[in-house]
Formats: structure tokens, sequence, C-alpha cells
């Protein structure tokens, strides 16, 4: 029996060691999240990324002495989770990247009214109906494109039905962004005719990718000459390759659906322990200090009326955006149905 | 043959004699309830959306070609996966070959890389990188692991001495493979194989990126689309049926057969096979699988690093890191206490009960992540103060990871042989007794493979760690995500190189040869 007592020291060796791991790495890993008693603070369900907004959580946190608590993670996936946790939610603040998620929890009615001297600050095309949630940011659909390859730039998207293009155009069927331009289409133009539009499209071979990100890359690469996608995207893989590419941004005529301004918001739940901090942080994201941040560091669009366009891009009013109910632009399910009919799902 | 129904035969004796001790099967009865809350939730979920709905749902054409993919898809990855684990581990395990070791560590560190960390570094390598024959490719390197380890443990345990009296009695090579090899290895195989077919089935880093529809993607688009719960659980019903199936086929297959020992206690290892210049073959074979699953993402990150020249936040990185390690410690700490009343009911009385608990942990692992996080949103709201704590994220992780621990625990009490039991209680120890001192130590290499594939998975795992972790625990895949989904590749990758670390040492341990063991021979030998 002397080789199972060996083995039983070994089994409880391993035993120690991992519980004893386990409780000092909890101290270490807690450590940081020591919480002050006493100060208040706030709960945010974040949708957009923390390299982008966690400076301005970090200097409102230096401003109002307000402490924080940031969930980051997926827009649709934080949404399903708020769904899920209903009343019980810890949350105070919703902010999405798109107007569908904010609109979802909005629906179940989990999302407060806003007060007038929020919803006034913004533009009421960037906001909900029912003034449960507000735009932040406005983000531009567009198409992006490689200049060595595309002289003759495309006026409306109809253009890009032109067999010229075919097997050249990129686009990402499966994302959000393209999905709220395809909801605006069929707002736009009606069901029937943005079922034409769509088999046309498809009938030019378009390639698709799983994120936008990827349609630039691929222009970035010879690949493709065109693709439809959000307007900072060509930032965002310039700095993640680390050199400049070969793609820039273009924009259909003025009023064409191609054109879209979606926004990124947040909402204040019903249920939140400290809305008035959750309306203060939502009026430090709209100041105009904060809105030019946007502008120059994540190459957004203000929400703001007067505030200057990113750096070389046209500004909202002279891209025309179409008119579209961004609070309908949830109605996501009808679009999905109709990709699937066209057999880009 | 004959060796493998020696023992099946006093085991299967005993069984019926031997009551199950009170407090194992009411552990076991508490592990299965806590196990099955998101089978639960589902349930009622899918349920609540009415019989017209689901019926809707289910009824799409789409359901039809879905299905289809996922079980291509599968049975594809599951065949490849077999034939590259089962190859590589000959090829360590039996043969002269160079570097055996390294390429031991090497064949399994692919358990750490994240697969839509691999599937990026393959797109960014070939842009045409898609569809279906390239989510084969990455999900046959991602799941080979599993099956490699599984065979070098099997390899492992069989008994020179049966192979040398095989071939004493005439049997070729192949004879001896066909009737001494694999009777022996094949429930740990079959076993092996229906973790990669669950985890193929659950996957969605791969497929997502790769746009392939299976089941797990479709769960995810409708969740994304129309933010109804009801609808996409019925989808995930879908695939639980489909888990089922598999794992009724694999219970099936595995049959009746227990591995046995010529004597008691020991094992003599079968003496390595000169393959001469073939080895030049074999490592070059191996040197391009280990390039594929872990050489491609760590290039294409590094390089990605280098070019963007990120500062590098080194006391984030740390506490990212500690994060990690805590929460997956705890974790697999949390699935083998699950998981031991559970394996020891499995492999000792062997029951309809024990059946289907294991199925209903089966079932359990091939659910997206995103599912049994939503679960245990659902109920863990409802607890208040545990609510995104560390024990419910560790918890989250030992259910989501059951399976695997209950797997090698399983097999490696069943090897335990029964007439110990006989023994232990003619010295007058109890039930339970027996269990504690004599069984859970012998068992004991198996148990630490449990914990440790447990602790592998857990390390990467990133829906149910996003929604259920403490806010603001940040761990290297919740760090690795931030980054790659803006794509910010460079800067995931001081986190994604950190991870392949750390579970490089876990990866080592479990690729060791077994040091008790073979002290183990050695004090027999002297007996």
């Amino acid at each position: 029996m002397v080789n199972l007592n060996y083995e039983r020291i070994n089994l409880r060796k391993y035993l120690g060691l991992a519980i004893g791991a386990v409780l000092l790495l909890s101290l270490v890993a807690c450590s940081s999240n020591n919480q002050d008693e006493g100060a208040a603070e706030l709960t945010i369900y974040s949708g957009r990324s923390e390299e982008f907004i966690g400076p301005f959580f970090a200097d409102f946190e230096t401003q109002t002495g307000i402490k924080l608590n940031v969930r980051y993670g997926d827009s649709a996936e934080l949404a399903a989770q708020l769904l899920e946790e209903g009343e019980n939610s810890k949350a105070d603040l919703f902010i999405a990247q798109d107007a569908g998620s904010l609109g979802a929890v909005a629906d179940a009615g989990m999302l407060t009214a806003l007060d007038s001297t929020v919803l006034d600050l913004v533009d009421a095309q960037y906001q909900s109906d029912d003034g449960n949630w507000i735009g932040i940011t406005g983000r531009a659909r567009v198409f992006a494109y490689d200049p060595t390859k595309v002289t003759e730039l495309p006026s409306s998207i109809d253009d890009l039905l032109d067999p010229k293009w075919s097997g050249k155009i990129g686009i990402a069927p499966t994302n959000a962004s393209f999905q709220a331009f395809i909801t605006a289409l069929r707002q736009l133009r009606g069901e029937a005719a943005a079922e034409q539009w769509l088999t046309a499209l498809v009938a030019n071979k378009p390639l698709t990718y799983e994120k936008n990100s990827m349609i630039v890359e691929a222009i970035d690469a010879g690949q493709i000459e065109i693709g439809l996608t959000n307007h900072y995207y060509i930032y965002e893989v310039a700095q993640s390759l680390g050199r400049a590419i070969n793609v820039k941004d273009g924009f259909f005529a003025p009023g064409d659906v191609g054109n879209l301004v979606n926004v990124s918001g947040a909402g204040i739940l019903n249920t939140a322990k400290n809305s008035a901090g959750a309306a203060e942080l939502i009026k430090f994201l709209l100041s105009n200090e904060s809105q030019n941040k946007f502008v120059t560091d994540t190459n957004e669009y203000s929400v703001l009326p007067d505030l200057p366009a990113p750096k070389d891009l046209p500004s909202l009013t002279e891209i025309g955006s179409p008119r579209v109910d961004l609070t309908a632009l949830k109605d996501v399910a009808a679009t999905q149905q109709l990709l699937v009919r066209v057999g880009l799902l | 043959m004959t060796l493998t129904q020696n023992t099946a035969a006093p085991s299967r004796k005993s069984a019926g004699g031997v009551a199950v001790p009170k407090s194992l099967s009411i552990s076991a009865v508490a592990v299965i309830l806590l196990a099955s809350i998101p089978l639960g939730y589902l349930v009622i979920r899918a349920t609540g959306s009415g019989i017209a709905v689901a019926a809707a749902v289910i009824g799409r054409e789409k359901t039809v070609t879905t299905l289809i993919t996922t079980i291509s898809l599968a049975l594809l990855v599951a065949f490849f996966a077999l034939v590259i684990g089962v190859s590589s581990a000959w090829l360590i395990q039996r043969t002269n070959l160079p570097f055996s070791s390294l390429f031991l560590v090497l064949g399994t560190l692919a358990l750490a890389v994240p697969s839509y960390v691999s599937t990026y570094a393959w797109i960014a390598l070939i842009p045409n990188f898609t569809g279906f024959a390239a989510a084969v490719l990455i999900l046959t390197l991602t799941t080979a692991p599993y099956v490699l380890l599984a065979a070098i443990a099997a390899l492992r345990r069989i008994d020179a001495t049966q192979e040398e009296s095989a071939r004493a009695l005439g049997l070729g090579p192949t004879q001896v493979a066909k009737r001494v090899i694999w009777p022996q290895s094949r429930p740990t195989l079959l076993a092996a194989v229906l973790l990669v077919l669950l985890y193929v089935l659950s996957d969605f880093g791969a497929v997502s990126l790769l746009r392939v529809d299976t089941f797990t993607r479709v769960v995810h688009t409708m969740y994304k689309a129309t933010y109804d719960r009801s609808a996409a659980a019925v989808v995930a019903m879908v695939l639980v049926l489909l888990a089922a199936v598999l794992i009724y086929a694999e219970q099936r297959a595995r049959g009746r057969a227990v591995a046995a020992k010529s004597g008691l206690g020991t094992i003599r290892t079968a003496a390595k096979i000169d393959i001469g210049n073939k080895k030049y073959v074999a490592v070059a074979y191996l040197f391009v699988l280990s390039t594929a699953s872990i050489g491609v993402p760590i290039y294409v990150l590094v390089t990605r690093f280098i070019a963007v020249s990120n500062d590098l936040d080194i006391s984030k990185l740390v506490s990212a890191a500690a994060a990690t390690v805590t929460a997956a410690l705890a974790g697999a700490l949390l699935a083998m206490l699950f998981a031991i009343p559970l394996g020891l009911l499995a492999a000792r009385y062997k029951s309809k009960v024990s059946t289907i608990a294991e199925s209903a942990i089966l079932v359990t692992h091939a659910l997206p992540g995103v599912v049994i996080g939503l679960a245990l949103v659902a109920l863990g709201s409802k607890l208040g103060f545990l609510y995104q704590t560390l024990p419910l994220l560790a918890f989250a992780y030992a259910v989501l990871f059951l399976a695997k621990a209950v797997g090698s625990v399983r097999t490696s009490f069943a090897r335990v042989p029964r007439v110990f039991d006989d023994i232990s209680h003619s010295l007058g120890y109890s039930n339970w007794q027996t269990i504690r001192k004599v069984t859970i130590p012998i068992a004991a290499p198996g148990v630490i493979t449990g914990f440790l594939l447990v602790f592998l998975t857990a390390m990467k795992e990133l829906p149910a760690t996003l929604m259920l972790r403490p806010t603001g625990f940040d761990t290297l895949a919740t760090e690795i995500w931030a980054a790659t989904a803006i794509s910010q590749y460079g800067k995931a990758a001081p986190y994604a190189l950190l991870l392949v670390l750390i579970a490089a040492l876990p990866t080592y341990l479990l690729s060791r040869p077994d040091r008790a063991q073979v002290d183990q021979s050695r004090e027999n030998v002297g007996l």
C-alpha cells in the first residue's frame, strides 16, 4: 500500500496548492476593485469598447467624484443580458453601439424617459420617439474604396448594381450596421423595391465578410475595390495595421439611403439606483468638450448641431443623411428574413 | 478480447450486490440539479413562446440546411481530429521520434488558443480563408489535442505484456492493434471524439468569422436580430436534441468494455519502435501540425504587435493574468468537486440514473456559452449578492465544462479494480472510507487530468465570462476580446501570448509521463 499512500499525498498537494492559489490570486485580482465606502456610484453596461469610451469615463470620475462600475460587452449581448435580468438589474445606464440594442431594451419597458434638459441638447432625429434613449455620437454609412482603382465614384447605391462592379464589392450582411442600412432601405423605398435592390446586388456577386473591418482590410489587400461600411473603420484598420492604408471613404449623393447616419447612444434604466448620476454622465458625454473629443479622438460625428465634422470628412449637412426614423431601425427581424430570402444570410 | 471480459464480469456482479452509499447518491443528485440549470432555463424559454411559434421556428427551411451543415461539420472535424490525434499519439508514445515530449506539449498547446484568435490569424494570412472547408481545418486543429491526450493516456495504460503475449501467439502488428490496443483504447477514444463533436456544436468563434451557419451561430444571429430569447431557445433545443443523439450513439458504441491490467497495479509500457528514416517524415508532419495550430496565431499576433509598437501596460497584463488564473482555478476546483460523485456513480454503480445524469451534463456541454451565460444571468440576477461575483463565475465554468471533468474522472475510476473494494471492505472500511482512502487516491492521475482540462478550457472562455464576471474583473480572454472587437489585433497579442504561456504549464503537466505510475511500477517490481 506504500504506492497508494504516495499518490494520495500527491493529490492533496495539488488540491492544497490550487486552493491556496485561488485565495491568493483573488486577493490580487480584487485588490484593485476595493470600493470607496460612501462615495456615489454608477453602474454602466457599455457596448462601446473601453479603448474608445474609457478615457471619457475616467475624466467624468475625476470631475464629479462619482465612481463608475463599467461592464463592457457586445451591445446585443448586453441587451439580451439586461432583458434577462429584468428588474433585478444592477445597471443604471446602458450605452450601446447602435440604436437597435437600445430599442430592444426600451421596448421591454426597461428604459425611463429622459429629462427634457437632456433631450433638448440633441436634434430629434438622433433620439428615440419616446425620448427614452438619446444618441451620443453619429456614424455615417459610406462606401470605402480603393482610390487607385476606383476613379469614377458611385453617386447612389443603385450605381453599385452596374455589372462593372461584379465581384468587386464587399458587404457584411450579418453586421448590425449593414442590417440597419437595409432596414432604412425598406423604410424609404418599400419592401418590394428593397428586395429588388438586394437581388440585383446579389447578382453582382458581392463578397461577404463577417466584420466591417475585414471589408476595409480586403480593399487594402487589393481583393475588392469597394465596400459598404461605416465611416470610421478606415481609421480603425490603419491603426490596427500600424501604417497608412490604400482605402478612402466616399459618400453617395446627398439624400441617398447609402448615406444613413446611425448613432451610438445611451438610456437610463427604470430600476436605476442612481438615475441622477446617470443623467449627469449623459450630459457630460453631450458636453461640447466631450463631443469635440469624440470628433478628434474616435473620428465620430457629434450629435450636437454646431460642431465640426471629423478631419477630412464632410459635415452631416453636406452628407445629407436620408430622413429615417432611427427608432424604427430596430425592426431587424424582417430585414433578416429578407436577407435570408435573397441568400445573403 | 478475453482480457477485457475478465474484469467486466465481476464488476457486473458486485454492481448488483453493493448498495450505492447514501452520501454519494445525495451529492450526485445535488450536482445533477445544479448542472441542469441551463437545460431547465432553455425548456422554460422555449416553451414560453407556445407551440405555434416553436413549430414555425423549427419548420423553417433554414433549420434543415443548418442541420446538414452542423452535422457534416461535426463529423468531418471528429474524423480528422481522430486521425491526427491518434497518429500523433502513436508517433510520440510508441516510436523513437526525436523531441517527442516537445511535440506533445506543442500538440496540446492549441487548447489554449481561443478559436476566434486562431481563425482571425488565418484570415490575416490568407485573405480568402472562409467557408466550410476553412472551418473544418480550424476546428480540427483546435480539437485534435483532445484526441491526442486521450490516445496518449490510452497507449500508456495498455500493459506491454499483453501486446507481447499477443505477438508471441503469432499475431501481426495490425492484429495486435485490432485485438489488443483498440478494445482497450476504444472507450477513451470514443469519449474524446464525443468531446470533439460537442465542441464543434458549441463553437462560436470560428464559425462566425468563417461564416458557416451552425446552430450555435444561428442562435447568436437570432439574439442579435430580434432579441427574441424564445425563438433562440427553440433553436438551442434543436441543438440539445442533436447532442443527445450523438451522446446516445457514443454510449452505445462505448459498450461495456473495461480496460484491464494483467496483474495487480503493474503497468509496463511498451518498448519504443524504431521507425528508422521515417522519423524525419514524422517530425515534418508534427512540425506542420503545430505550425498550423499555434505557429500561425502566434506569428500573426507578434507581427501585428511589432507593427503598432504598442506601449504595454504591464500592471494590466499582470492583473488580467491573475484574474484568469483565479477564475479558471476556482472553476476547475468546483468542477472536480462536482465530477467526483458523478464519476464514481457512473463508473461504479452504473444505473439508469447515472446514465441520464451523464447525458444531461454532456448535453449542457454542447450548448453555446451565450445560452449558459444567459441561463445563469436569469437565475443569478435573482440571487442578489452572489450575482456577478467570482463564485458564480466559477460555478458557470464548472457547469460549462463538467463533461470534461466527469469524462476523465469516470474513466480513471472505472480502472480501479473492484477487487480492491472487496479487500477494503474485508479490512473493515465502510463504503465511504473505501472511496476516500482507496478509490480516489488510485484514480488521482485521472482526477488531475480532468482538473487541468477544465482549467485550460475555462481560461479562454468568453461569453459567460463577459456576462458573469465581477464588474471590472478583466481576464486575459476579455482583454483579447476587447482588443479584437475593435480590430486591434496587435494590442491583443501580449494577452494572447501570455494566455498560451500560462496554458503551457498545465499542458506540460498533462502531457508528462505519469510520475506516480512509474513509481508505482517500481514499487511493485521491488515486491
